[in-house]
């Protein structure tokens, strides 16, 4: 092919013996992209959020109608529960100001605890008799039709001010996000039939390794929904503490670990959870480290962080890595497996980082649902 | 259908005897919890102890 006699104002149609039509060709689109560009982006993108949010109303619906069947059929609820069960999804939050933040971790501390015994007790009210497994499995499902039906009222909110307002960087936010919401929506979806059946997840691991440490010791309410016992190892005392299984509850260690530290100070805190993993890091892979291994808004974290710092007690952490939705869907296998490594690990931690004589702290974090101690 | 909506997840419960740490596995069933005592040992009559419930997912 000849390229010496390339002429320029011929390729752009502009040259003498052009054809004007040649010349619209490529003006037409640039003048279409230049001032309809965005609205072209804004309807590219809208489409494909759009369809996310279709599927979040369908996640929200399939949830509401297994909470409302699982509560008709599996239990015995006094009257209709539809009515009130729709009320308890419409409840809000408001979280305390901030602006002056000293002393906000009490107010939180409180505001969640109300709203946890509020919901406790509505769940309560709509049966005549009801055990506690059954109260914490249904305060779950609740959380996550709530929590399903709070991502579909905000994104859809967030899609329809962008489309009335027809303005297109209002939308790149959530266009950013949707991939993350999806996730978590997911697993919420498919944490659903786990929860419905009792079967633990994988969030459970750290109250599946104490668990079984404290399985033939005599085991004491230390908080809310939480038993701590003691036990020994190479002249060492152990003090367990987890969750009350085999409830669908993460129990209040923080409160716990308050309770028992005045009267059984130990020399070091040893913390075992499951952690969400990086991309790229193996599900199930084991991580040490240094610090107080909770999650949740924070409230539990502050009071285990002020009384160890209070006390100088150090705090080692065991994380077992996991993406959301095995954390909080039916545990996996590999995940299941890794409870006597774990188990192994936290007794070489004691070996390597305490004496003979000292008492050490161990505490299972996570839902123990499915699981006894 | 998407990928994730063809993945079937059955639940098992394995169990192992405290006596001769014989090992089975069996379909989960309604009321199973981790660390609980479900009768005894088929090869020796000990104690039968659920030690792990988990998820298998068929693609």
């Amino acid at each position: 092919m000849d390229f010496t006699n390339f002429d320029l104002d011929e390729f752009f149609g502009m040259g003498d013996e052009s054809n004007p039509l040649m010349m619209l060709l490529w003006i037409i689109p640039i003048i279409i992209l230049v001032f309809y560009g965005q609205r072209i982006q804004l309807i590219v993108s809208s489409n494909e959020i759009k369809k996310d949010i279709s599927k979040l109303e369908e996640f929200k619906n399939d949830s509401r109608q297994k909470l409302i069947h699982y509560i008709k059929n599996t239990l015995t609820p006094k009257d209709d529960p539809v009515k009130k069960i729709d009320s308890f999804l419409e409840y809000f939050t408001i979280m305390p100001i901030d602006l002056d933040p000293n002393g906000i971790i009490p107010k939180i501390n409180h505001l969640v605890h109300s709203r946890e015994d509020f919901t406790r007790l509505q769940v309560k009210s709509l049966f005549n008799e009801i055990s506690d497994f059954e109260i914490t499995k249904v305060h779950n499902l609740l959380e996550i039709v709530t929590t399903l039906q709070l991502f579909h009222k905000i994104t859809r909110h967030l899609y329809l001010t962008a489309k009335k307002q027809k303005n297109f960087p209002l939308i790149l936010p959530l266009q950013m996000m949707i991939p993350f919401i999806m996730e978590e929506a997911n697993a919420l979806k498919d944490a659903v039939e786990s929860m419905k059946n009792g079967q633990p997840m994988g969030d459970g691991i750290g109250p599946m390794v104490v668990g079984e440490m404290m399985l033939t010791t005599d085991k004491q309410n230390a908080a809310f929904e939480t038993v701590w016992s003691k036990s020994a190892y190479e002249g060492r005392e152990l003090l367990l503490v987890k969750a009350e299984g085999p409830n669908a509850t993460v129990g209040r260690p923080g409160e716990a670990i308050e309770n028992i530290i005045p009267q059984n100070k130990p020399d070091l805190i040893i913390m075992i959870d499951a952690a969400l993993k990086l991309e790229g890091e193996d599900s199930a892979s084991i991580a040490k480290g240094f610090g107080a291994a909770i999650g949740g808004i924070g409230t539990e974290r502050f009071k285990i962080e002020n009384v160890a710092t209070k006390n100088n007690i150090p705090i080692l952490a065991i994380v077992i890595k996991q993406t959301i939705k095995e954390a909080i869907t039916l545990m996996s296998e590999d995940i299941a497996k890794q409870a006597k490594v774990v188990r192994t690990q936290v007794y070489e931690m004691i070996e390597e980082n305490s004496k003979s004589g000292q008492t050490i702290m161990i505490v299972g974090v996570g839902n123990t649902l499915g699981i006894i101690q | 259908m998407s990928k994730s909506e063809r993945k079937i997840t059955n639940c098992y419960t394995c169990l192992e005897c405290k006596s001769c740490k014989n090992m089975t596995k069996r379909k989960f069933e309604s009321g199973d919890h981790v660390f609980q005592n479900t009768g005894k040992c088929s090869e020796c009559d000990g104690d039968l102890l659920v030690t792990m419930i988990f998820g298998e997912t068929i693609e």
